[in-house]
């Protein structure tokens, strides 16, 4: 007998279920769809800003780090080795590459470069003594002074200097040529009127 | 026919660019006798530096050495042969090669014949090498001549039947 109406109520039960379960399925979607509408809607943004901006915020995330969560998160990221499967993956590399082609990264060190504070930044490294001990160290620098032997003696360098040296003695042998040019008809004008010469005969008619 | 005119062996024409003032009297193409004179100045450089080189390497040598008096005269007549020999050589050896000696060179400056444009034989440039030491002689009035004449020939370009072209490279 006992055994009759645990059956029954055990068919009972799974008929109720199988009629109940479009309706659950349903009650689900519209549970589901309602919470996007409401993530979706200005409400809920306005909701996060004023959390996020509120002192609640503020003590919670300071709680969340004064206490064991933040030990806790890294020895989950050390046990579920996420930062290997973060290499593995490739989402470094692909990250960096965005960063470094995006325009953000131009903008963000331009921005940078043009803050006064960056400014101020340089100008007193540029004033420090620093500069100067480095200065002094690279001087006193036995490598420094082998480099600058290497460069001077590399054939581009000699090469350089001699075509150098060469134009220049071009150069002085050129205004040597023209100025003596310029004497050499100077004086002969003067001697042809001192001793009362007619002029010397033009270019193209001269011992025909 | 002139010589400017013809242009052989890379002799130049109207070289002269001595400005409107200055050229009712430059002839074009013949050198004048700054040009010249520099260029000569530029080969006695050339050749009292060797000469120097090689007599104070003799003398080094003789100091160690410590020949008699004879064979010092002996030598030093020598010297002066060998001497004699390199200065005539070297005029006579360019000018009869090239037409031009290194000062010639650097001036750009070329000897040639007078009647095609040549450079002279090496007894054109034996007579010119004479020429040039006799118009030297009489306080230099051999060299008037280059002023005066429309070709502007000294003396010893008479002589030889050479004249001085303007020859850029």
């Amino acid at each position: 007998m006992r055994a009759r109406v645990e059956s029954a109520i055990y068919t009972c039960g799974s008929v109720a279920a199988a009629a109940a379960r479009p309706l659950v399925r349903r009650v689900n979607g519209t549970a589901l769809a309602a919470l996007d509408a409401a993530l979706d809607s200005r409400l809920a943004t306005d909701v996060v800003d004023r959390f996020a901006a509120s002192a609640l915020a503020e003590r919670a995330l300071s709680g969340a780090l004064k206490g064991p969560l933040v030990e806790a998160v890294a020895r989950d990221l050390v046990r579920y080795k996420v930062a290997d499967r973060l290499l593995s993956e490739g989402l470094i590399e692909q990250t960096t590459a965005r960063v470094l082609e995006g325009p953000e990264l131009e903008r963000v060190v331009e921005a940078a470069l043009e803050s006064p504070t960056v400014e101020r930044l340089i100008q007193s490294t540029i004033e420090s003594r620093l500069v100067d001990q480095a200065v002094l160290r690279l001087l006193e620098s036995d490598d420094l002074w082998l480099l600058v032997e290497e460069i001077a003696r590399s054939p581009a360098v000699t090469d350089a200097i001699a075509s150098q040296s060469v134009g220049f003695a071009d150069q002085v042998a050129d205004g040597v040529r023209g100025r003596s040019r310029v004497a050499d008809a100077w004086v002969e004008t003067r001697a042809r009127r001192l001793l009362r010469r007619a002029p010397a005969q033009p270019p193209g008619s001269e011992a025909q | 026919m002139t010589l400017a005119a013809d242009g052989r062996r890379g002799v130049a024409g109207p070289a002269v660019d001595a400005g409107a003032a200055t050229a009712e009297a430059a002839p074009s193409g013949y050198v004048g006798i700054i040009t010249r004179a520099i260029a000569f100045a530029a080969d006695a450089a050339v050749i009292q530096f060797v000469a120097i080189l090689v007599a104070g390497t003799g003398a080094l040598i003789l100091s160690v050495i410590n020949p008699s008096d004879d064979s010092r005269t002996v030598l030093a007549v020598v010297a002066a042969g060998v001497y004699g020999l390199w200065l005539i050589g070297y005029f006579v050896l360019f000018w009869s090669a090239t037409g031009q000696t290194p000062g010639n060179r650097l001036l750009e400056i070329r000897v040639c014949r007078a009647r095609d444009g040549a450079p002279p034989s090496a007894g054109q440039a034996v007579v010119r090498f004479v020429g040039l030491i006799l118009a030297a002689i009489p306080l230099f009035l051999g060299f008037l001549p280059i002023l005066l004449d429309d070709r502007r020939r000294g003396m010893h370009d008479m002589l030889a039947g050479t004249v001085v072209l303007s020859a850029p490279r």
